[in-house]
């Protein structure tokens, strides 16, 4: 019961992007287009599922003293390893990314569930508490990324989703909202999410 | 087992030092066993541009398709013989080196185009790319640009194709001179220049000194070819 409370508390209640504020700069940056995205939220969700479960694993036996050292230890390493897979496997999407997979490292999320959650809970628990902060933060990203990329390419994951005949350029009366394509209007939108989540979610409105 | 201290110095020490081999030996096996996939892929991409640079479409036509023979020339613009394709390749991947050993690769198209690859140094990082040139070796048929590190919206515009389109028909030689093609601030006055890109001046120039000195390396094989229409 309290295992499935890992998972789906971070996705709407407690969501590190839009209720905790974390990992603003890497959403604003990767959301132009879905594929990107959701590599982006998949990638994420691997590293903090993973920095949790080891840290969780290690929380008796790490000194103190060098506590956040280990963790960025632990953090970088799974940020390299997944880096690695993705120029194997997805080439494409790793020069999208670029420098932001090499950021992940620095994602307030992460270290802040190794910290706030892994270091005084279960191994399976923390496992959990990173999968859900992990899904929370790739379903703002996707949420974000798919009006970015409908609205500023006409497509979504590089299918053309609006009628080529609506084009200017093809007769019709319909041009792409370049403004979309800029970083600005992925804060916008993730402004513009916070609202309506809170809307719903009274209680998470600040007096 | 008595209880250890896990603060004690010795303790701490001992942590790191294990931590560190650990991850090390990790890393090291993750790199050693995805590196070949890597390499493909790189390849790969490698080829791409130099099909995209004649002005194919890589997802259509395949490097196989439009390339007739990838050839390594000498300082006075001779085929190196007993080079293999992977050896061009190589160079590719250390264009510098490969410039000063005397060494420069050339792609030959089936059509008689030949693409030239160029290095150089933008304004935060390297910039390279492919000069396709018409069988007359005067004219740009296409050319590919990437870089590692240039502002996006600015230096890094140079990838796009709007900047890469207006290099296709410029020329090279004016009379047997070869003045290359550059990017001109305040926009193109002759058949040798493109606009530049606003607020990416030093990225131009980085692009303008790579076609330029890459070219000159290449000189001999063009006069050469080029005296033969």
């Amino acid at each position: 019961m309290s295992n499935l409370k890992n998972l789906t508390g971070p996705l709407s209640a407690n969501n590190p992007v839009i209720v905790q504020i974390l990992g603003i700069c890497s959403a604003l940056a990767v959301t132009v287009k879905m594929e990107p995205a959701f590599v982006m939220g998949l990638s994420v969700m691997v590293v903090t599922a993973f920095a949790n479960l080891v840290m969780s694993l290690l929380r008796n036996g790490i000194p103190s003293r060098i506590r956040i050292i280990v963790q960025l230890v632990v953090i970088a390493a799974l940020v390299i390893i997944v880096d690695q897979f993705l120029k194997a496997f997805v080439y494409d999407v790793s020069k999208q990314l670029s420098v932001y997979v090499g950021l992940i490292i620095t994602n307030c999320i992460i270290m802040g569930r190794v910290e706030a959650y892994a270091l005084g809970n279960k191994p399976w628990d923390s496992f959990l508490d990173g999968i859900g902060n992990g899904l929370g933060y790739a379903a703002i990203l996707l949420i974000v990324a798919f009006f970015r990329e409908l609205f500023g390419s006409g497509t979504l994951f590089g299918v053309q989703i609006i009628p080529q005949s609506w084009y200017i350029a093809e007769g019709g009366f319909y041009s792409n909202i370049g403004i979309m394509l800029f970083p600005p209007m992925a804060l916008v939108i993730v402004g513009a999410i916070i609202w309506v989540h809170r809307s719903f979610n009274k209680d998470l409105q600040e007096k | 087992m008595a209880k250890m201290n896990v603060n004690s110095n010795a303790y701490i020490i001992l942590y790191s030092v294990v931590m560190v081999v650990v991850v090390a030996v990790l890393l090291a096996v993750t790199s050693l066993s995805l590196q070949e996939r890597q390499g493909e892929n790189i390849l790969n991409e490698k080829k791409q541009q130099i099909v995209k640079a004649l002005g194919e479409n890589p997802e259509t036509a395949s490097y196989g398709d439009v390339v007739a023979e990838a050839v390594m020339l000498d300082k006075s613009g001779k085929k190196i013989e007993g080079k293999s394709d992977a050896d061009i390749f190589n160079a590719l991947g250390d264009l510098t080196a490969s410039f000063e050993a005397g060494e420069f690769p050339i792609f030959k198209a089936k059509n008689g185009c030949v693409v030239i690859p160029v290095y150089g140094a933008g304004l935060w990082g390297p910039v390279w790319g492919y000069l396709a040139l018409e069988s007359d070796m005067d004219t740009v048929k296409g050319i590919v640009m990437d870089h590692s590190g240039e502002t996006p919206g600015l230096g890094a515009e140079i990838t796009t194709s709007k900047v890469q389109d207006m290099f296709k028909g410029k020329t090279i030689f004016e009379g047997n001179d070869l003045v290359s093609v550059s990017m001109r601030k305040g926009g193109a006055t002759n058949n040798h220049e493109v606009d530049a890109i606003s607020g990416g001046t030093k990225t131009c120039d980085g692009v303008n000194a790579m076609i330029k000195s890459g070219l000159e390396g290449y000189l001999p094989f063009l006069n050469a070819n080029k005296s033969n229409k």
